[in-house]
Formats: C-alpha cells, sequence, structure tokens
C-alpha cells in the first residue's frame, strides 16, 4: 500500500466508480479506473475512515460504498 | 476516537521476573511429572504447570484462573498453542501445593510429553456457520474417554490431535497425529425464491471452488452440477439461500499419521483411515472407540519414540488396516487433485 | 428469566475433561444472549445441525476486518442471538499474560457482549465470542482505550503468532517473541485493511519442532535453525548414560542421517556436522548434552495451508537460511515479505493462497518475480521431466547455423 496522504483525485474515482457497482475487490477497482492498486488501496484506507466506504468479508474481502450491500441479518428483517 | 493500528500488547509486560532474568538464556529442560515441566536457566529454575481447558470458555473461569495466578504465581501465566494453560512458578515449594489446588477445583493437569495433549479445535455447532458435526462436544466425548493418556505420559510418543468440523479444515486436523474431520456429503440445497430476493449471483457463481455452481438466467437463480460438488459449504457463506447441512448425512472423518516437527523425520499429512462415521450426539460413541482403537493398537505395537504416522510407516499402511481390521474402500483412494502420489508405483508390499 | 431445560448439553458436563457446557452455563447465569445459545445448542444437538449464518458487514471505523458477522438463523426464536458477532483480539506474543490484563479482557466483554470466550483462536487471537452490532464500535473503543488492537479477518494478513520462544525454551534459535511483535507492528496496513486476493498467514517458530505448526498452517513459516555445528556437551552425554540411557537405541539409531556415533568405550558422542539436517531429534532426546549451534537464524518456507482449495500445502523452503536479529529491525526478512505479497497481490486470484498462485504459475515464475536465486535446499529432488521454460532471452536468436548461413 502506498505510504502518505491519498490522492484526492484517485479518492473521487473509487468512490465513482463503487457507485455504478455492488462490490469490487480493489485490484477491480484499480484497473478499471487506471490508477496502481498500491494508490487505490492508500484511498480506501482514508474513504473507510472517513466512512465513505467499507470492506465487507464474504469469502474474501471486497470494498463498497458504506451501506450499499446487506448482510444476512438484513436478510432476516425483510428490510428489502 | 479509538486509537488505530496500535498492535498487540506488548509481551514484555506479560513475563515474569524469572522469565526476565533467564530469557534467552535457558540451559535445558526435565519433565519432573505429567503436567510439570522444570526449565533451567543461567540465573534460576522455571516450573510450568500445565492444565487443559476446553478452550470455550467464560470470563468467571478466566478469572477463577487469575486468582489462582495472583496466589501462586505472582500473576503470570501463558496459554499453548493447544489451548492448554500454564502457570509460571519460581518457587518449587508452590508446585504441589498449586497442583493440589487445581486437583480440587477440578482443573485437569497432564498434557506434557509422551501424553495426549488438548484436541485443536474449531467452533462446530456453537458458532460456525457451515459446520457438519459439533467441535466442543466430539473433543469432549474423546478427551474424557482417553483423560488416561492426557494424565499420564505412558503413549510411544505424543499425540496431537485435531477436530474440524467442516472440510474446510480450520483447525490443525491437516497435520495430526489423528485429525478428526466433520463431513458433509450431500451438495447444497438451493432456495430460489431466497435468491431471487437478494444474491448477487456472480458473486455466488465465483464462490464456488470446483465451479459447480453455474447461473440460471431463466429462473433467475443458480444450478449446482452435482458431480463437481465437493460439499464444502463456501457457497452458503456467500448465501443464505444454499443450505448444505444434512443431519442424517453428515458426520465423522477419521485421518491418522500427520505431524508437523522435522524430528526425525519431514513433516507429513494425515491420511483418511475411516471415511465416515455417525454423528451421534451428544457423545459421538462410534468416534470415541473408533479413536481409542487405533491409539490402543499403536500403543501396543509402536517402538518406543514412535509417533502414530512412523509407526504406520515402517509397517506400511496396508498392514495398518489389517491390524486395526478396518476396512478399506474407494474412499480411501485419493481422486483429488494430488492423488498420484499416493498411488503404489513399486511392486513391493505387504499383505 | 425461566430455567429451560438441556438433556443433550447436560450428558456432556459428566467425565474428568472441562465441560465448555459448564462454561456456557456460567456466562448464561449471567447473560441473556449466552442463556440463548445454550437453548440454540441444545436443538442443534436435538436436529444434528447448526443453527448459524455468516454475514459480511460488521466493523469498526477505519478497519476492514477483526469482526466476524455472526447471526441466528431464527432470529424471532432466538433474539438474544440475532446478531451474535465474533470479535478477534490480537493476543500478545507467546500468549503470556499478567492477570491484570486478563481481568480487564473480561471486565470489558462483561459489559458488552456474551461473557464466552476462545482462548484462543488457531491463528492466535483472543477470541470475543458473540456481541451485537451496535456494540462493535464501543467494543473496540474501549479496548483501544485499555491498549489492545483487533486481530485480522478477510483478505488481509491473519494475525501472526509464534511459539514460547527465548521466553522459556533452550531450543530457540531466534527470539520468535520480538519478531512476532515487531513485524506485527510493521504490517498494521496490511492486517488491518484487506486488500489480497486472500488470507495470509505468518507463524514463527524458534526450532525445526515448529511448535507453532507453522509448516502446515502459514502461508510464511519462519523456523528456527542454524548453520554450523550442532555442540556436545561430552560430561552431560556421560550422565545420560550413566543413567542407564539408551543413547545409541533412542538417539542415534533414530537419527535421519545416521550423523551420529556414540563411542561405547568412551562413552562419547560424535558428530558429522555436514551430514545433520538439524531435524532436532537428537536434541529434544538430550538436552542437556546437545545444543544447537552458534550461528543461528531462521528457515523461510513459502506456501502452507489447509486444504481448500486445491488441496493441503506444506510450507517449502525460498530461503534455506536468513539472520533475524533484533538490532537488525528484522529488514531483510520484512523487504522479502513485500517482494512476496506484491508478486502475489499482481499475480493471484481472488481466493487463491499465495501457495496455490506459486503452484499454478510456477515456482520459478514466483521466485524471479521475488528476486531470490534458486538454490537446491528448495527441492527434495530436481525435476524428472526436460520441460524447462527456458529464458528466450538468454538464447541465440540469430536464427542462424554454426557456419552463421540462415537457418
Amino acid at each position: 500500500m502506498a505510504k502518505g496522504p491519498a490522492r484526492p483525485e484517485v479518492k473521487a474515482k473509487v468512490l465513482e466508480y463503487l457507485a455504478k457497482v455492488q462490490k469490487a475487490k480493489s485490484r477491480d477497482v484499480a484497473v478499471a479506473i487506471g490508477e496502481t492498486k498500491s494508490d487505490v488501496d492508500n484511498a480506501v484506507k482514508e474513504l473507510t475512515a472517513e466512512d465513505l466506504v467499507e470492506y465487507l468479508y464474504i469469502t474474501t474481502t471486497f470494498i463498497c460504498l458504506k451501506g450499499k450491500v446487506q448482510t444476512p441479518g438484513d436478510f432476516d428483517a425483510d428490510k428489502e | 476516537m479509538a486509537k488505530l493500528d496500535q498492535g498487540p500488547p506488548n509481551y514484555k509486560e506479560m513475563l515474569p521476573p524469572v522469565i526476565v532474568e533467564n530469557y534467552g538464556k535457558w540451559k535445558y529442560h526435565e519433565i519432573p511429572r505429567a503436567g510439570v515441566l522444570k526449565h533451567v536457566g543461567e540465573a534460576s529454575t522455571l516450573y510450568s504447570v500445565r492444565v487443559g481447558t476446553p478452550r470455550l470458555v467464560s470470563i468467571d473461569f478466566i478469572r477463577d484462573v487469575c486468582a489462582i495466578a495472583d496466589e501462586y504465581c505472582d500473576g503470570f501465566l501463558r496459554w499453548t498453542t493447544r489451548n492448554n494453560i500454564e502457570f509460571l512458578l519460581s518457587d518449587e515449594a508452590k508446585v504441589n501445593p498449586l497442583i493440589e489446588t487445581l486437583a480440587a477445583k477440578g482443573f485437569a493437569v497432564g498434557g506434557t510429553g509422551e501424553s495426549i495433549s488438548n484436541i485443536i479445535h474449531t467452533q462446530g455447532w456453537v458458532h460456525c456457520h457451515t459446520p457438519a458435526t459439533d467441535a466442543s462436544g466430539v473433543v469432549k466425548a474423546v478427551m474424557d474417554d482417553l483423560y488416561e493418556y492426557f494424565e499420564s505420559m505412558k503413549l510411544p510418543a505424543k499425540l496431537k490431535m485435531g477436530l474440524a468440523c467442516c472440510l474446510n479444515m480450520c483447525g490443525s486436523t491437516h497435520c495430526s497425529d489423528i485429525g478428526i474431520v466433520g463431513v458433509h456429503r450431500t451438495p447444497p440445497r438451493i432456495d430460489h425464491d431466497k435468491i431471487r430476493k437478494g444474491t448477487e449471483i456472480p458473486s455466488l457463481v465465483a464462490s464456488c471452488p470446483t465451479g459447480a455452481i453455474r447461473p440460471d438466467p431463466k429462473n433467475k437463480s443458480v444450478v449446482v452440477n452435482e458431480d463437481k460438488c465437493m460439499y464444502c459449504g463456501n457457497c452458503y457463506t456467500m448465501s443464505p439461500a444454499m443450505e448444505i447441512y444434512d443431519a442424517k448425512n453428515d458426520g465423522i472423518a477419521i485421518l491418522i499419521g500427520g505431524k508437523v516437527s522435522n524430528a526425525r523425520s519431514a513433516p507429513s499429512f494425515s491420511r483418511m483411515v475411516i471415511p465416515f462415521l455417525p454423528n451421534t450426539a451428544p457423545r459421538w460413541p462410534e468416534t470415541t472407540e473408533a479413536i481409542r482403537k487405533i491409539i490402543e493398537l499403536w500403543i501396543a505395537n509402536a517402538n518406543k519414540g514412535e509417533r502414530i504416522g512412523e509407526w504406520v510407516e515402517r509397517i506400511g499402511w496396508e498392514k495398518f488396516f489389517a491390524m486395526a481390521e478396518l476396512p478399506f474402500s474407494d474412499m480411501l483412494i485419493d481422486d483429488y487433485i494430488f492423488s498420484r502420489e499416493t498411488f503404489r508405483t513399486s511392486a513391493a508390499f505387504k499383505y | 428469566m425461566t430455567e429451560k431445560k438441556t438433556p443433550l448439553l447436560d450428558e456432556l458436563e459428566k467425565g474428568k475433561w472441562p465441560s465448555f457446557v459448564t462454561e456456557i452455563k456460567r456466562a448464561a447465569a449471567k447473560n441473556a444472549a449466552s442463556a440463548e445459545l445454550l437453548q440454540v445448542l441444545e436443538r442443534s444437538y436435538a436436529e444434528r445441525r447448526g443453527h448459524w449464518k455468516h454475514g459480511g458487514i460488521v466493523g469498526v471505523r477505519g478497519y476492514g476486518g477483526g469482526v466476524i458477522g455472526r447471526y441466528v438463523d431464527e432470529p424471532e426464536t432466538y433474539p438474544n442471538v440475532a446478531e451474535f458477532h465474533t470479535v478477534r483480539i490480537n493476543q500478545p506474543s507467546g500468549f503470556f499474560y499478567n492477570t491484570k490484563t486478563l481481568r480487564t479482557i473480561c471486565d470489558l466483554w462483561e459489559k458488552h457482549g456474551s461473557g464466552l470466550t476462545n482462548m484462543h483462536g488457531s491463528t492466535g487471537d483472543i477470541i470475543l465470542l458473540g456481541c451485537k452490532t451496535e456494540h462493535i464500535q464501543p467494543i473496540f473503543d474501549d479496548y483501544s482505550e485499555a491498549g489492545f488492537d483487533l486481530g485480522g479477518s478477510g483478505s488481509c494478513l491473519r494475525t501472526t503468532n509464534c511459539c514460547v520462544g527465548p521466553g522459556r525454551c533452550e531450543f530457540a534459535c531466534y527470539d520468535t517473541l520480538e519478531a512476532c511483535y515487531n513485524i506485527t507492528n510493521e504490517f498494521m496496513d496490511e492486517l488491518h485493511r484487506p486488500m489480497w486476493p486472500y488470507k495470509s498467514k505468518i507463524k514463527f517458530s524458534g526450532c525445526a519442532n515448529d511448535c507453532t505448526g507453522s509448516i502446515a498452517r502459514s502461508d510464511c513459516s519462519v523456523i528456527g535453525t542454524w548453520r554450523d555445528s550442532l555442540i556436545i556437551d561430552q560430561e552431560a552425554v556421560k550422565e545420560y548414560a550413566a543413567k542407564g540411557y539408551d543413547i545409541q537405541g533412542l538417539v542415534c539409531d533414530k537419527c535421519p542421517t545416521k550423523c551420529l556415533t556414540f563411542n561405547k568405550e568412551t562413552q562419547e558422542l560424535s558428530v558429522v556436522a555436514e551430514d545433520c539436517t538439524r531435524c532436532m531429534h537428537c536434541i529434544n532426546k538430550m538436552p542437556k548434552a546437545i545444543k544447537a549451534g552458534k550461528e543461528k537464524g531462521a528457515t523461510i518456507l513459502i506456501g502452507g495451508k489447509s486444504t481448500i482449495v486445491q488441496s493441503a500445502f506444506m510450507s517449502w523452503v525460498i530461503v534455506p537460511f536468513m539472520k533475524m536479529e533484533a538490532e537488525d529491525d528484522y529488514e531483510e526478512f520484512k523487504d522479502l515479505m513485500r517482494r512476496i505479497w506484491e508478486w502475489w497481490d499482481e499475480n493471484g486470484k481472488t481466493r487463491e493462497r499465495i501457495g496455490e498462485t506459486i503452484y499454478r504459475l510456477g515456482m520459478t515464475n514466483f521466485l524471479k518475480g521475488i528476486e531470490v536465486a534458486p538454490v537446491p535446499q528448495m527441492v527434495f529432488r530436481p525435476r524428472a521431466n526436460p520441460y524447462v521454460f527456458w529464458d528466450q532471452d538468454q538464447i541465440d536468436k540469430s536464427g542462424t547455423a554454426l557456419d552463421g548461413s540462415a537457418l
């Protein structure tokens, strides 16, 4: 992961991309937005601290916009 | 705001003075009696008294243990990688009183040297989402049955066991002297309504390690190729619409002969010798009996110092099956990815 | 609360081994979720099936792991365990504790959760078993305040673990406790922010007895060893002999390379150092008389994992000997890990452990990727086929015959 503050334009592109999908691996995000994975990972680190993005662990770890993907708990509560 | 990334507590604050003064300067150790280790250092001597735990413990259990450690060990203790507790004493005179106290309170002292140590295990029905058997209950039943080998040191060599509650094999079963593995034997049942309600199908398809799940666009659901499914339950992790449990068909397989130590021979995998035993809760008599039988056979036939795998490799697996009176079947011949190395490419064998 | 019956579980309070059912009941006396867990479990025993579901998002702000979502499958019947998540707390090296620390763990868990724990999880964490989603952030805040941090979950560096090492073992060839502590702190991003194809584990064992099971249970196994000759104390050998210890039978005869000779006349033990493979057998058997050499370090092995997906792998050697010294801040090891993870992150498929990636793409490819030169210690034996993927850059591609004419 890149060190130091993330570049604002990478953060913006990550948010823009995640708005278009349910969830994604950060590698796929990097490929899609044309940035290095290391920069994307660093951007995600900041975006999660800002509560805009969250990690999602279902068999592997994905990232998604905060609150976008349901948990099984939500299924049961019939929230959809 | 919580502190991020501060890392684990510093172990240096957890070390008793007797360890600090001998740190890295230990000379040798002895096992004066079952459950007690004596480590002699350049500065002084440390006694460790080992007790088994069920791993799943309440905070009141931990507090009880703390009270004992305060009384006898100046407030220091440790756990082992096999979920035992070790009370650390600098004063030899306190060893026997501690053991008496532990015995009076029902703690299990043992697990050292040529004994069976605690069974590494998983969550099972207590907390896992894809268990094919319980973990804690099977361990309890097996350890009750083998207790005499925990509190003594009369085995040919050490005996390490592991239990994994499904064939993902969390826990340390694949390199244990004896591995107890929960097995599912039937593919997941698909709840198409549930899938249509909220499962992301590409992710579900991708979750299958063998590619057995295909999208079924017509039904807005998926189909499972049952020939490819090896019942791992990964799809259930992805979607609760893929139930894998099957009470009548779930059960236990027994694998033996693995080890991780490099001593004498290279580390080795455990090998399946019993493909299926029923899930007879609450005390799994078929499993406890099968394990006891293997252990007693090993005790009666192994050379001193030989772990189960070393003994079986010496006499030959074909001989082991005959001696153990275990049926050999197609289920015991590997037909997964690295099977060929298990085939006998030699005309030399026993009957 | 009316006392509900648990006849099947009660059977597991009998016998000499300590009972987990007793432990759940102790927690149940104080906590409604634990009391309900007992009911769910009794039902599992009757029906012989589990009642839990996995869940994706439960976490703390700024982290991508450390909490595992768990939900009961009938929340209406069991509202107190509708959410029953696991929190992983990173354990101190070697599982050493003072009682003050343990009591803090207990008090905070009594305040926020079920009161049930696993000491410890298979990877090494202190496992806090069972809490509600809304309590996760407060739990983390309180534990953080008290000096604890979360362990790993998901596609990250999982919580690292080590053997007791120099804290209590004369066999330790490097300081496993310090290495584990130092290296864990170095890789906080990798541990707390999952970004890889899948999980990755490191275990530190001080010698080839491998008490952490690193070769079987971690993607990177760091196993203590030495390079020079083992050291024999002949006086101590004589003491073993005088006590009637069967040095020939139990030590020499079992040495895998037969490099030890016991002279019955002189009662001395000698070693052919260059034949010794440092398996630890003789040291285990005669710890008073035989010791590791002076030039100590570790063997680094890669690829270990359990069965899912492509069968279980045991780690294999990539660096036969590396110094593991706190004074060097473990820089050589850290650099190697960064190169390894970068190669895997670049080449691994989703949910592929590094051993599987190497197996799919080839060890040669991997070694080139991480810039490590091949040595014979990496293999048991060389290949038996001629299908070498020759590096075409090293080949004469002029397309001419020996006399220079065009082919």
